[in-house]
């Protein structure tokens, strides 16, 4: 542990409080909470687990959820005609709104109506033949857009044990489940000590300011990035130790707490979004 | 064994043997058929995979902060530049990953989880295979550096911040979409060559060159900054 200690200088005050709370400030949040590899603490698993409780009856397995992204980017490789692309929209912002993300629900359907419209427009009987950039890109956001709904739906209602358990369940191996649980569980961390780093940083004068961190890039980014990296060398030891006495390390099958079952309305799902799909390729709908 | 173990400096090492000890554990079995060497086990370890997760998210945070930039400054097109900015910023990231690990297989993981975090987040799902191709070639040359070579370590980051390549592949997607859509609506082919006059591979070939120049920029950038903090430091 000797290596440690040039770090403390900028960060040490940031990991006294080993994990904020994620669970109580943001529901949305990927929360951490697993029995199987758990490193957080008791307080955070339990309100996440209350909110978690009442949550995970209205969102769909995240089997169904890889699904549907997976169909979203199928839309994009085969062009679908544009009667599909909006049954699709309209049946990926449906569990969005089950899930009661409403209002990520209507500024993705106000979106998607408005570039959907631009994309409609004819520059050339309006005489503007420089809207053409603007259709253009209109039709490409209106193909990207099912996909970020379907990762926005992804991202914001699966807790990050159920997105673990699944994983485990699909056969992936655990040398990309474990980075992943990290990633997860460190994305709060990171806002932490940034936070932690800009306040140092505006002790001493540097970079302060609206414009500062723009006007020497370079030197922010070498500011910002090398505590933020001592830290991170830190946190892995720290994280090692953690989730070792926890039995991450253990062969064989890992438990979870989070049930994951694929139900009647997950199949639904995934039948309901091939449907118009099959259709679109097959040529039915043109 | 233990003895070899124990005096190995490196952090990741220290703390892998504070480890319960699980009998059957197959990272001590690869440190017992690797004695004769004095280097660490070659098999990725637990405490490895959280380096690599750790690592990986802050280069997904540079990634974010990349597409936030790139799309300040090239307006709609957003996302053209959005691996030559990435390489751009992230050096620090990948050089002192792997002047913590040393071993095969952390960058290819690394990408994989990249690619993993970018398709759920409704990125393209060629960006995954992009993701891991890349990554794998770039663990091969630093391996074939032995994760010491300065310029095959420069090289290895140029061929992995191609692997970022993925999430702008659509664009030219979209181009075709948008000639399909407009041959729908009954225009000519030499019109629409008029309307993608400057929407064509040179863009491309553009973008390509900027990843392979802010790549050398960046790693070099890398590299200094770990000479100057890490190196001092004894963490890398």
């Amino acid at each position: 542990m000797q290596s440690s200690f040039p770090a403390k200088s900028v960060t040490s005050d940031s990991r006294t409080s080993f994990q904020p709370p994620a669970a109580a400030t943001a529901p949305g949040a990927p929360v951490f909470s697993d029995g199987a590899g758990g490193f957080s603490s008791d307080r955070t698993a339990d309100t996440a687990r209350l909110d978690r409780a009442d949550r995970v009856s209205r969102t769909l397995d995240p089997r169904t959820k890889l699904f549907l992204l997976l169909a979203a980017n199928l839309m994009l490789f085969f062009h679908v005609a544009l009667a599909t692309q909006i049954i699709m929209a309209i049946l990926f912002l449906i569990p969005l709104a089950v899930a009661g993300r409403w209002r990520l629900t209507v500024n993705f359907a106000v979106l998607y109506a408005v570039f959907t419209a631009l994309g409609l427009l004819d520059p050339e009987a309006l005489g503007l033949p420089w809207l053409h950039v603007v259709s253009a890109l209109a039709v490409g956001t209106t193909m990207m857009l099912p996909c970020f709904m379907t990762g926005a739906y992804a991202f914001t209602t699966t807790s990050a044990s159920a997105f673990i358990c699944s994983m485990r369940r699909m056969r992936v191996p655990e040398a990309v489940v474990i980075p992943c649980v990290v990633v997860i569980r460190f994305f709060p961390t990171i806002a932490e000590d940034y936070r932690q780093i800009r306040n140092a940083m505006a002790l001493r004068g540097i970079a302060s300011g609206g414009w500062g961190l723009v006007r020497h890039p370079a030197q922010s980014l070498e500011y910002i990035l090398i505590p933020l990296l001592m830290n991170a060398t830190t946190v892995a030891q720290d994280l090692s130790v953690a989730a070792l006495t926890k039995g991450l390390g253990r062969e064989g099958e890992h438990t979870s707490r989070t049930p994951i079952r694929m139900r009647a309305v997950d199949w639904l799902a995934m039948v309901a979004v091939m449907i118009p799909l099959g259709l679109d390729i097959a040529g039915v709908i043109r | 064994m233990k003895h070899n173990r124990q005096s190995v400096e490196n952090g990741i090492d220290l703390t892998a043997s504070n480890a319960p000890i699980v009998p059957n554990n197959s990272a001590d079995l690869d440190t017992g058929t690797s004695t004769s060497a004095p280097a660490k086990p070659r098999k990725l370890e637990v405490a490895d995979l959280i380096t690599i997760g750790v690592f990986a998210a802050l280069y997904f945070v540079m990634v974010c902060v990349a597409t936030l930039v790139s799309t300040l400054f090239t307006g709609g097109f957003g996302s053209i530049f959005l691996p030559a900015i990435a390489a751009l910023i992230s050096g620090c990231v990948y050089m002192l990953l792997v002047a913590r690990l040393g071993k095969f297989g952390g960058i290819t993981v690394m990408g994989v989880v990249i690619g993993l975090f970018l398709f759920v987040s409704g990125h393209f799902v060629l960006s995954f295979i992009a993701s891991i191709v890349f990554p794998v070639a770039a663990d091969l040359i630093a391996r074939a550096g032995k994760y010491k070579s300065k310029a095959l370590l420069l090289v290895s980051y140029v061929v992995f911040s191609y692997g970022l390549t993925g999430p702008i592949l659509p664009l030219w997607f979209m181009k075709d979409a948008y000639v399909a859509s407009l041959q729908a609506r009954g225009k000519d082919a030499a019109y629409i060559d008029g309307v993608f006059a400057n929407i064509n591979t040179g863009t491309f070939f553009i973008s390509m060159a900027a990843i392979l120049v802010c790549a050398l920029i960046g790693g070099w950038f890398g590299q200094k900054m770990l000479r100057k903090h890490f190196v001092k430091a004894g963490i890398a």
